[in-house]
């Protein structure tokens, strides 16, 4: 089945209020495009999940179109810190649940089989337990294993409305590969509804058939395709482009204040009309084909 | 080749003298990144260098601005996933050492990486764990690598991101936690923990540094036995391994 559809029409698909896991690892293969139609379209209050906050999560928070993040903390590497989710977290208008890279991962690899909860040895002892444990409906309780009567930490699964998922290659009906390391992607779109597949290269069924091996999101779970070159820009895809320092950088010069911030948005999101466009205001072919990846180094 | 070193390349070298070959170590970028590659490229080539979101034993050729920089994944064994790496590997119990760097750390070697300031009032908030926390929770040792400075070494951290011995004593055994905190390693000093009250003991100091300095600059008492050797500088081919092959443009030791 075709599942081809634009950015728009995909993102349209996301009732305000959703909850959606976000492929971004700090700065690299973010959802930055998407997120980019988000704020456009105005969809609002969203929860997001992800196991480490990335560029992508930033920018929603920035221009006000989350109310919950469930991370296990992040930042933009050495470019600096995910500044509206520190701020947000800082001033209380964003509601943090805060956790590991690895229970993170454990609570979709637990939505992902099914299970109902998931131990982990992971947060014992520490202050983000303790956090957790004081917010209302808490994910995390204490459990006694019935074969050893040792006590362990359990966690809920997590089940994201709908994943989205930043891809090197795809097929029209969203069998994908993901290039390079997958951190919690593949877990987080097995635990979710339904995944968005956005593609930098669409190939044939065929392709994917030849090496099927390579298949890491099987179709059967996607329920959008978007085929989108430099979707992750400013942001890194491995063996597709490295990421644009000068524009990493423009960003974060412009977390400083909420004035530079909104003068930010109108330059690279309200005032370009599409993801064509804004890569136009990047700097367009030029720039575009300087950030291709070297095909033996992947960046 | 220039010996005098800086306190950057002492903490890296002082780091990878406690790493032995064959281990397998998860590692964080910067300092840890130094120590690591210079234990594998001396006296550990048979070491296994895991980070976190699924890399095995990467063979960089440029330094990267943090994990998520294809550059620290290049000549990788492995590249898979948190669950592959975190889940299969350490919270499995097979990570022998854990390299850590830290905000602020107590005298039980407990971590703060999320805030500044107090957790019920005013505060910034910072990086949070990553997989700091578990690496600490699960790792059969961590070593942690920070700045020595008395508002960074306090007697009590404002969020305990990563535990260390907790509260002292059996209380880190008792949350169910493996292994603990064995060395902390600052630019003026190196520390490991009593075998009973795991409080941190003096083991080191730099020998650009004082006793009276490096206990005036922390923010709490530690051990101090009655004898205190100074630390091992660095050897010349340690310092063009650094400089030449693993940071030449310093991007990690600044």
């Amino acid at each position: 089945m075709n599942k081809l559809v634009t950015l728009a029409d995909a993102v349209a698909s996301i009732p305000s209020g959703s909850h959606v896991s976000l492929s971004g690892f700090a700065i690299t293969r973010c959802n930055m495009a998407f997120a980019r139609e988000v704020i456009r379209q105005e969809i609002k209050r969203l929860t997001i999940s992800q196991c480490v906050g990335a560029m992508d999560v930033d920018l929603l928070v920035g221009a006000g179109a989350v109310e919950r993040m469930i991370y296990g903390g992040g930042s933009l590497d050495r470019f600096g810190r995910l500044a509206w989710v520190n701020r947000g977290i800082e001033d209380g208008t964003l509601i943090a649940e805060e956790y590991s890279s690895l229970s993170i991962a454990f609570r979709y690899l637990a939505g992902s089989l099914g299970l109902p909860f998931i131990p982990i040895r992971s947060l014992a002892a520490s202050d983000l337990m303790k956090r957790l444990q004081e917010q209302d409906a808490s994910q995390i309780a204490t459990i006694t294993d019935p074969f050893t009567g040792d006590q362990w930490l359990a966690l809920k699964p997590l089940l994201p409305n709908v994943s989205v998922v930043q891809v090197q290659v795809a097929d029209e009906e969203g069998n994908a590969w993901i290039l390079g390391p997958r951190w919690d992607n593949t877990e987080q779109v097995r635990a979710s509804k339904r995944a968005i597949v956005i593609a930098e290269e669409i190939v044939s069924t065929e392709v994917i058939r030849r090496e099927p091996e390579r298949t890491v999101i099987p179709g059967l779970l996607v329920s959008h395709v978007v085929h989108l070159p430099f979707a992750a820009h400013p942001t890194s895809v491995y063996r597709a482009y490295d990421y644009d320092a000068e524009q990493i950088e423009a960003y974060v010069e412009a977390q400083n204040t909420r004035e530079s911030f909104r003068a930010y948005l109108d330059r690279y999101v309200y005032g370009v009309k599409d993801h064509w466009e804004y890569l136009e205001r990047v700097g367009g072919t030029k720039r575009l084909s300087a950030l291709r990846a070297d095909p033996i180094l992947g960046y | 080749m220039n010996l005098e070193y800086t306190s950057s390349e002492l903490m890296a070298v002082a780091g990878a003298r406690e790493l032995s070959d064959g281990q397998v170590v998860a590692v964080g970028l910067g300092l840890p990144i130094v120590a690591t590659f210079l234990a594998k490229l001396t006296h550990a080539p048979n070491m296994t260098i895991l980070f976190e979101l699924g890399v095995i034993d990467p063979e960089p050729i440029s330094t990267g601005v943090g994990l998520a920089d294809p550059r620290v994944w290049h000549r990788a064994k492995v590249l898979s996933s948190f669950v592959d790496i975190l889940g299969a590997v350490l919270h499995k119990g097979r990570v022998d050492v854990g390299f850590l760097g830290g905000l602020e750390a107590d005298q039980y070697g407990n971590i703060n990486t999320t805030l500044i300031g107090d957790p019920r009032g005013k505060f910034r908030h910072m990086i949070g764990s990553g997989g700091a926390n578990d690496i600490a929770s699960s790792a059969r040792k961590t070593i942690l690598i920070m700045r020595h400075e008395a508002r960074k070494l306090k007697q009590a951290v404002s969020f305990i991101t990563s535990p260390g011995y907790v509260g002292g004593g059996d209380s880190r055994m008792r949350a169910g936690l493996l292994g603990g905190p064995s060395r902390v390693i600052t630019d003026k000093a190196i520390f490991g923990f009593d075998p009973t009250t795991k409080q941190m003991t003096l083991l080191s100091i730099h020998p650009s540094t004082t006793r009276e300095d490096v206990l005036a600059n922390m923010g709490f008492a530690p051990i101090v036995p009655e004898r205190v050797p100074f630390t091992e500088p660095p050897t010349a081919e340690q310092l063009r391994l650094i400089r030449e092959q693993i940071d030449p443009q310093r991007t990690y030791l600044g």
